[in-house]
């Protein structure tokens, strides 16, 4: 079973609760947060943003 | 011939004891002192404590790896440093105590050339009553830690499973702690296994932590961009933190644990208690307790080290306000300022400040992250160590030293949000440099360039992909040269 990368039983927070004025993901981006095909693109992009910067502190 | 001592064997000794070995001929000989038997991979403590992995997953025998590479293995822990050796002989040298169970308690000299304090931290439960898994909460520090805190979480998810609401309180405990990073894969990771058991209606999950703010983690937080904004991790953190419906509670000290309650300060001066089911803190770090002595004999700990028992190295100790902080501060060879063939990398330097801005209550309780130092910068230190080392000994002792501050070193974090190959997530980070320069890059204090976070599935698997590849380079395999520190 595929369990959705967000808690989708937490309650919504009430009108002018902290918690309201805090942005939160649509359902489209929670949904590509674990969309195969993207992911395995952003796999490919995270990890050479990350050989960058090692490359940058390894000078 | 020479001979390098290296005390811990942790990612920055281990890198160092691993590096000098691979630079050296056999002639020069590389000793390695831990009280450890097993190695750990101390980032996926995090999924032994939800049951997602064993102690055997995230542990390997040191021995048989230091027997394939040529290392010397001493089981044993370093009580004492003898820079000028003693009356009778000029030898430095270290005195150790074996802990392995066939020369348990034994005492040795293990003389040096050059010496590397890795020694890691003291987990300081003691700073906290009642903290630890000898009193009344839970750790992932270690990979027997973990395994315990697993072994509660199912329980608590049996108590909810039976129909009794739940309240997990996950986070710092003393307000110096450091590895909030920690904490943050904790907190999400617990709560992830409760949502995959479809029981997260009975959690009540809290987040504690002495952050001033949700996503500083020690560093000062990171800015990046998103959408066209320049935002700082705070509005990313507070995000995932509401979207799993977990609380946080920020800028507090626990005070005391007791059973099944917490009592923590608060910025403010507040006294405040929250009662729990289950919680996993995390304690405050110390230097192990080296002790050192001049020739005669007369202590010289105060010298070698700071009043929190880390080494002091080429960092400036002035004490200064916040305003004045520069990068110039932090250490770059990690040499001692007494001793030229004595180094501390890792944890075990005492770092010359905080890297968050430090506050303190109205009753003069200390709310602040300690530098965290963990991970990529500790290896970085072990290799650069090593490298002068090796000059040093193949080219003579006034090869320059090779230069790694944290002021103009990056580190990538990749923090688990939930494990599970298509259902879990991560949050992958890097950040440029990890000393915010606020002269260099005016307002950031980073250069966004090089620093971003993102969160989801394509992070998590990075994650496995670093477990396995760190765990193949700690075990000397076929090309461990070739993995980045």
């Amino acid at each position: 079973m595929t369990i959705p990368a967000t808690n989708t039983e937490a309650a919504p927070p009430a009108p002018y609760s902290a918690e309201s004025f805090i942005p939160v993901p649509t359902a489209r981006t929670r949904a590509m947060r674990t969309f195969i095909p993207w992911q395995l693109w952003r796999f490919v992009v995270i990890n050479l943003r990350m050989l960058r910067m090692i490359a940058k502190s390894h000078d | 011939m020479s001979r390098t001592v290296i005390l811990g064997a942790g990612i920055s000794g281990h890198t160092a004891a691993t590096r000098l070995r691979q630079r050296l001929g056999a002639e020069h000989d590389v000793i390695v002192v831990t009280p450890n038997a097993r190695w750990n991979w101390i980032p996926s403590n995090i999924w032994v404590g939800v049951g997602r992995m064993t102690t055997d997953d995230v542990t390997f025998d040191l021995a048989p790896v230091y027997q394939k590479l040529g290392i010397t293995y001493v089981q044993a822990k370093g009580t004492s440093i003898h820079p000028e050796g003693d009356v009778t002989h000029a030898q430095p040298y270290v005195e150790v105590e074996h802990t392995s169970r066939e020369r348990m308690g034994q005492v040795e000299r293990i003389p040096y050339d050059y010496l590397v304090n890795a020694t890691g931290p003291k987990l300081n439960f003691g700073a906290v009553p009642g903290l630890g898994p000898d009193g009344h909460s839970l750790s992932v520090c270690t990979a027997s830690h973990a395994t315990e805190a697993a072994r509660a979480l199912e329980e608590t998810i049996a108590r909810m499973r039976a129909g009794e609401r739940q309240v997990l309180v996950i986070g710092t405990s003393h307000g110096t702690c450091t590895c909030e990073g920690a904490a943050f894969e904790y907190v999400f990771n617990v709560e992830h296994e409760i949502r995959q058991r479809g029981l997260r209606h009975m959690a009540e999950i809290y987040y504690l932590s002495n952050e001033h703010e949700l996503g500083d983690f020690g560093v000062a937080g990171l800015h990046m961009e998103v959408g066209g904004f320049v935002t700082h991790s705070k509005s990313w953190a507070e995000s995932l933190y509401t979207e799993r419906g977990i609380h946080w509670i920020l800028q507090a000290h626990v005070e005391r644990v007791e059973p099944n309650v917490v009592q923590y300060e608060t910025l403010d001066g507040e006294h405040h208690t929250l009662r729990f089911d289950f919680a996993m803190l995390l304690p405050p770090f110390g230097g192990v307790g080296l002790k050192s002595f001049d020739r005669t004999g007369a202590d010289t700990t105060p010298t070698l080290f700071a009043p929190n028992g880390f080494m002091r190295v080429d960092a400036d100790y002035t004490a200064k306000p916040f305003e004045q902080w520069a990068p110039g501060d932090w250490p770059s060879t990690y040499q001692s300022p007494h001793f030229d063939n004595i180094f501390a990398v890792g944890i075990a330097f005492a770092p010359p400040h905080q890297i968050s801005k430090p506050f303190k209550s109205p009753n003069g309780t200390v709310i602040t992250p300690s530098p965290p130092r963990t991970g990529m910068p500790s290896g970085i230190m072990g290799r650069t160590v090593a490298n002068t080392i090796a000059d040093r000994i193949l080219n003579g002792s006034g090869a320059p030293n090779h230069l790694a501050s944290m002021a103009t070193m990056g580190a990538a974090c990749v923090a688990s949000a939930g494990s599970g190959l298509l259902s879990g997530t991560a949050a992958a980070m890097t950040m440029y440099p990890i000393i915010p320069d606020y002269a260099r890059f005016p307002g950031t204090g980073r250069d966004l360039r090089f620093t971003f976070g993102e969160i989801g599935l394509g992070a998590h698997w990075i994650k496995r992909l670093l477990h396995h590849a760190f765990l193949w380079k700690a075990k000397g395999k076929l090309g461990w040269q070739l993995i980045p520190e």
